[in-house]
């Protein structure tokens, strides 16, 4: 019993950093139709700020989530307005453009920061582990679920409760009747983008101090989370909170029963196989276009 | 045949000829080696063309078919060298280092060279086929023939890396022996190989232009434009898509088999993701519809990449270089270079009055019918 509860919280904290990073590249992918292959790099350069700022600035972790968040976002602004804005009606070269993007960005780092692995210390109050209900869970990954969750709720609430999640919404049932009642799509995309980058960097800061950070670490991310939005249901945030849960799980308990490697396998399996069956994801939302 | 395809032919020979001279004016065996590696990513890219530019199907895990036609190559040599170890009908040192006692069966018939090159390109047929029957038969299009290629492809490379006792894992196959074939020895370093893959690519390149200008060829073009219609008109079109799919993937697998030949080793690098999408960025950068855009897209980007990374002065910022060109072809020349090239071929021939018509074949590509899709 003690080893299925472990084996659940272990999962739990997977799916909790498959969400961060999937949040935002399900927004961006679902409501623009952009495949953003520098979200990695997003998430990548959010991770190297939170490095900077300990190191050069002295800020802890929790202090610089919110400079982190307003960092990439801007970057993320910039990326649209200059590149991606120029491609809305041919998606496809978005893989393209966005990778040019990522390639470059990575680069910048190697050359500013250096190629070699960076560290960033846990805050320390949250060093320790602490325990729920019995089961030893470390502080720190709890606090990442928390707030994974807590991003999904602001999330959720900007989508479907503000006037801007209303205007988004509309433009991504109709982009052209959405601007006949006067919306300016192209506004509402450049915020969406820059969110979504936003939360990419969030993403990577708080994955830094579980995993080292490298100018590389953005690609193997940006793979995944592919697979979280596309598994979920593109248009669906609920499809995305629960399919990062369902792969988060599967690859802990895989994981236990075999390796690492086997387990990332066959959970790419058997996404393909869901991919081939149910195109449109498991919890597609009925979108009428 | 009409002025425009003997025009095109008459590029294609005349390219395939450039390239089979080159070691005539260049005797320098570095160089040579370099040369032909660029080569052979231009038959890879070539072979995505086809896939892509002609079929519509964005195959992000081209360097599947890659990685195993390379690593058919490589079995086949290794099993060539004498094991320093365990003697000459020994076992390949990195099994013995894996403690494995006895030759996997699937390594025992790659004794036979023929096997091995034949296996280099129906393997990744076979693979192709198979993959392409589980695809297309369920009708999946667009983006998620891309994810799933790429899932694919991170599920085979990390079966390779996992599978060290058999596959040698993250180093790979090395230390190979030469490729020798009707008494001739294709050293990686030496004219022998540059003519292979010279000659290897102009074939290819030929029987991959002879399928687009086939009623088949057609067929995929229009396939690539209105998947619906061509259905409608009863073509099976999954079948179609499944051809061009395993045809791209032989080719590939070629291509990896002369890549074991230069690199004079197999890796699972071969299969990553970089890679497979850099024959993607290759393939947009010369254009994408065009199979000899392809290629030169591909020499041309992975030339510049090896002059920039050598040369003093860009040794830090090429990457930065290449992924700022990136953008710019992608935002300016959506066609690629192959497009420019073609305008002006068309402005050309448009001023002497014939071939005008056919150029309405080359419509933008509408692979992605993302909101399409949905309208159905």
């Amino acid at each position: 019993m003690d080893i299925l509860a472990a084996q659940i919280v272990t999962g739990l904290s997977i799916a909790s950093i498959l969400l961060l990073v999937a949040l935002g590249l399900a927004i961006i992918y679902g409501t623009t139709g952009v495949i953003n292959m520098a979200h990695g790099e997003f998430v990548m350069l959010g991770a190297y700020s939170a490095w900077f700022l300990q190191t050069f600035v002295g800020l802890s972790l929790i202090e610089s989530l919110v400079p982190i968040f307003a960092m990439v976002a801007a970057l993320g602004w910039i990326a649209e307005r200059l590149v991606i804005r120029h491609l809305y009606r041919r998606p496809l070269d978005t893989i393209l453009a966005t990778w040019g993007i990522g390639v470059m960005a990575q680069q910048a780092i190697r050359l500013s920061a250096g190629g070699e692995l960076r560290y960033v210390q846990m805050p320390p109050a949250m060093a320790n582990s602490i325990s729920i209900l019995g089961i030893e869970v470390s502080a720190f990954r709890a606090f990442v679920l928390v707030l994974a969750i807590a991003l999904f709720a602001l999330t959720w609430y900007l989508m479907y409760r503000t006037s801007v999640g209303m205007k988004l919404r509309a433009i991504t049932q109709n982009r052209e009747i959405a601007s006949c009642f006067g919306i300016n799509s192209n506004r509402i995309y450049s915020l969406t983008f820059a969110y979504g980058a936003g939360l990419a960097g969030l993403a990577g800061a708080l994955v830094s101090p579980l995993k080292s950070v490298s100018p590389e670490m953005g690609t193997t991310y940006v793979v995944d989370a592919f697979m979280v939005v596309v598994l979920g249901g593109v248009e669906s945030l609920i499809g995305t909170i629960a399919s990062s849960a369902i792969l988060g799980q599967l690859n802990g308990f895989l994981a236990f029963y075999s390796n690492d490697t086997i387990a990332k396998a066959c959970v790419l399996v058997a996404i393909v196989i869901v991919i081939r069956f149910r195109p449109q994801g498991l919890f597609a939302a009925k979108v009428r276009a | 045949m009409s002025r425009r395809t003997t025009i095109q032919i008459a590029g294609y020979g005349l390219v395939c000829l450039t390239i089979l001279l080159v070691p005539t004016f260049y005797d320098d065996a570095f160089v040579l080696n370099k040369y032909s590696r660029y080569l052979v990513l231009g038959i890879l890219a070539m072979a995505l063309s086809l896939s892509w530019g002609y079929t519509g199907i964005l195959n992000l895990g081209q360097a599947t078919s890659f990685g195993l036609g390379s690593y058919c190559m490589a079995m086949g040599l290794k099993l060539r060298t004498v094991p320093v170890h365990t003697g000459s009908a020994g076992l390949p040192d990195f099994m013995v280092w894996n403690n494995v006692q006895t030759l996997p069966w699937f390594w025992e018939p790659f004794y036979y060279m023929t096997f091995a090159i034949l296996a280099g390109i129906l393997v990744p047929v076979v693979f192709a086929i198979l993959l392409g029957w589980f695809i297309f038969r369920g009708r999946v299009t667009g983006v998620y023939v891309a994810i799933i290629t790429l899932a694919v492809l991170v599920v085979v490379n990390l079966l390779i890396i996992d599978q060290q006792r058999y596959t040698g894992g993250f180093n790979g196959i090395t230390d190979l022996a030469q490729l020798e074939v009707f008494g001739l020895t294709f050293d990686a370093y030496g004219s022998s190989s540059y003519y292979l893959i010279a000659t290897c690519l102009t074939f290819s390149l030929f029987f991959a232009l002879a399928i687009t200008k086939s009623k088949a060829g057609l067929i995929l073009q229009a396939i690539r434009d209105q998947e619906n219609r061509v259905r409608y008109f009863g073509y099976d079109v999954a079948g179609f898509k499944m051809f061009a799919f395993a045809a791209s993937a032989g080719i590939a697998g070629l291509a990896g088999m002369l890549y074991t030949i230069v690199m004079e080793f197999a890796s699972p690098t071969f299969l990553s993701v970089p890679l497979s999408l850099s024959v993607v960025i290759w393939c947009a950068v010369g254009g994408r519809q065009s199979l000899l855009g392809a290629t030169i897209g591909a020499i041309v980007v992975t030339g510049v990449q090896g002059a920039l990374s050598e040369s003093e002065t860009f040794l830090d910022t090429w990457t930065l270089i290449m992924g700022f060109l990136f953008i710019a072809v992608v935002l300016f020349l959506p066609k690629g270079l192959a497009g420019a090239a073609d305008a002006l071929i068309d402005r050309l021939l448009s001023r002497t009055g014939s071939g005008r018509a056919e150029l309405e074949i080359m419509k933008p590509n509408t692979a992605f019918p993302h909101e399409k899709e949905a309208a159905e």
